[in-house]
């Protein structure tokens, strides 16, 4: 009898030394935050944020992508798809064509009237064959031809900060697709991207991409959607 | 009156313990025979989670295999990331740079710290010790942003590489490992006014499922199971490998083999790791974090950018073929994981892809000695010595 109460007393006693630990806590500030509702979380006081460096979804600057194929070979589960088509000897997608880089940002993409080396900074320039469409997407307005203006334009030597050549393509990206809903985020692809254009996003975006449906996971380089910067503001917003 | 039922009809009831059951870790199940709430037999069912990480090994090749590393001991990535490419070095007879030994040890001792503290956690939640699960859960969330900003992800770490580490650590790395480590013990400490002397713990933990220090050698246990069981063996003491011959540390053993011991081997090895992990701040040598080996190692992208060997080889070392090529052989590399001896056995046709990856995960031989623990005590025990013995399903079934 003695023995039972001396239990009983024993197992209460050390639960309420517990307890003092536990109800220490009351007044210390919570760890925890309540996710979906505190969705801005990287400016809470206690809480992670996205580190430099973190492996988030892939995002493949496609502009600088030279097709190399190294990432779909150490690809560990297969994620990525590659195709590139190269042209026939002798063929090109278009022949020698000058970017105009002018003073307010914009870029110009055409046939410079005369010889393109002789351009003195002075010069007023003229512009013939411009298409609407700027960046890389050349590739898109050759399998595209409507792209083509085939305005004429003249710009003065004060506009212009500098004029590009651009030598004829022979080869191109057809497709670059990267299963997200596969991909287990290893990075080893970006370790051995030789130009750093395939690159894990570390930002909030990089970590919340969620989709309903697994077919939107699979991100598509889609020459229609990547390279009209004809409209560059819409595509900068769903960006 | 007496015996209730089953020993009145003479009738055994069987329990089926899992696949799907909160304390089981993971997709395990054990088959219990009852006779009213005493356990007659015990029978383990493997293969629940069976993922095919061992004949992956055969189709990928030897860096990306690290990837599958992570998925084994999901607790652990960073001691399984270690285990591997150590084998892998060890049978292409290279030894790597004297700071990448001591990053990997330093990951190494943090990944045991968070798998220790996840134990905690969840051994004490399956006996209804709800609060030490979020204070254990508290501390390795500090851990695990360590290892967000060192390797880039949370559980998936893949930091190591065939002859080096993803990448050296980050400014200010020291500062964050010395803040946890020093406050650390104070949380451990919390713990331990919460469990050691409880008496409802010490109730539900001693005593139950012991296990001897001979039947624990026989059944292959290593690992806290084994040291609980009163056998100091540990093979960062035993077989020194990378760096570990530089390090002191003190090896705890436990008496009675119990699942009391078993708690209190791991709380002061989450003690010894963090003397390890002070010792390594301490003595970090400087230096590169990768073997200057073009053929095993990436060169870097200034190489890869400036010179036309370094292009070669940047491209060469991902081509099957031209990369990480082992020598003819087989080799077994055994290292001290959280859990216990975690073994690559790697066998080699002097491909760039290994012939054959056999693991020997310690879960494995854990889980097969869970009969002898758990027969003869009562159905309730069976959480608890589950509980003690960490059977991780993902290295289990591997």
């Amino acid at each position: 009898m003695d023995k039972y109460i001396r239990n009983i007393y024993r197992g209460v006693y050390t639960v309420l030394v517990g307890m003092r630990v536990t109800i220490r806590q009351f007044f210390e500030p919570n760890v925890t935050h309540q996710y979906p509702y505190e969705h801005d979380f990287e400016k809470k006081r206690n809480v992670r944020e996205i580190p430099k460096g973190y492996r988030g979804q892939l995002y493949n600057r496609i502009e600088d992508c030279i097709g190399c194929k190294k990432c779909e070979l150490i690809c560990p589960v297969d994620c990525i798809t590659i195709t590139g088509t190269k042209l026939p000897k002798g063929e090109q997608l278009w022949d020698s064509m000058n970017v105009v880089h002018l003073k307010d940002g914009r870029e110009v993409i055409g046939i410079v009237d005369g010889d393109d080396k002789k351009i003195k900074s002075a010069d007023s320039i003229t512009l013939t064959n411009i298409t609407s469409r700027q960046g890389s997407q050349e590739v898109i307005d050759r399998l595209e031809p409507s792209g083509v203006e085939n305005r004429t334009q003249t710009f003065s030597g004060d506009e212009v900060s500098r004029v590009v050549t651009r030598n004829p393509v022979v080869f191109y990206l057809d497709q670059f697709d990267i299963d997200m809903s596969l991909c287990m985020y290893c990075g080893l692809c970006t370790e051995v991207c030789p130009t750093e254009c395939l690159t894990m996003k570390d930002t909030l975006a990089g970590v919340e991409y969620s989709k309903f449906d697994r077919s939107d996971l699979i991100f598509k380089f889609d020459k229609q959607e990547m390279y009209n910067k004809g409209n560059t503001e819409e595509a900068d917003a769903a960006d | 009156m007496q015996g209730g039922l089953e020993r009145a009809t003479g009738e055994k009831m069987v329990l089926s313990f899992g696949p799907q059951h909160p304390a089981t870790h993971g997709t395990l199940r054990i088959v219990l025979e009852l006779d009213g709430e005493s356990v007659l037999k015990a029978t383990p069912h493997a293969g629940y989670l069976h993922t095919g990480f061992e004949k992956l090994g055969e189709h990928l090749d030897y860096n990306q295999y690290i990837v599958v590393t992570d998925r084994m001991n999901y607790l652990s990535p960073l001691s399984n990331n270690f285990g591997y490419v150590l084998a892998v070095e060890q049978l292409l007879d290279i030894e790597v740079p004297k700071r990448c030994q001591y990053i990997r040890i330093l990951m190494a001792e943090l990944s045991r710290l968070a798998d220790h503290l996840l134990w905690l956690g969840t051994a004490a939640l399956d006996l209804g010790a709800f609060s030490v699960f979020l204070y254990s859960f508290r501390e390795r969330e500090k851990l695990y942003s360590i290892f967000e900003k060192t390797t880039g992800a949370r559980l998936t770490t893949s930091y190591t590489r065939i002859g080096g580490v993803l990448r050296d650590l980050y400014a200010g790395c020291e500062e964050d490992v010395r803040e946890f480590v020093n406050n650390f013990p104070k949380a451990l400490k919390e713990t331990h006014t919460l469990l050691t002397r409880n008496r409802i713990w010490m109730d539900r933990t001693k005593g139950v499922g012991s296990i001897s220090a001979d039947d624990a050698i026989n059944y292959g246990l290593t690992g806290p199971c084994l040291r609980a069981a009163g056998v100091a063996h540990d093979i960062r003491k035993a077989e020194p490998y990378s760096s570990y011959d530089e390090v002191t540390f003190d090896v705890p053993v436990g008496t009675n083999g119990d699942a009391y011991d078993r708690y209190l081997v791991r709380m002061e090895e989450m003690i010894q790791s963090c003397g390890i992990v002070t010792q390594v701040l301490d003595n970090m040598p400087d230096g590169p974090v990768n073997v200057e080996n073009n053929k095993i190692t990436m060169p870097n992208k200034s190489d890869a950018y400036g010179h036309i060997e370094g292009l070669i080889h940047h491209f060469k070392v991902v081509m099957d073929g031209h990369g990480v090529e082992t020598p003819k052989g087989e080799h077994y590399c055994a290292t001290e994981s959280p859990n216990g001896e975690l073994g690559f056995y790697i066998v080699s046709d002097g491909s760039g892809t290994a012939y054959r990856i056999r693991i020997r995960p310690p879960s494995f031989l854990h889980f097969q000695a869970l009969p002898h623990m758990l027969e003869g005590g009562m159905v309730s025990d069976t959480v608890a010595v589950l509980g003690s013995l960490n059977v991780i399903a993902g290295e289990l079934d591997r």
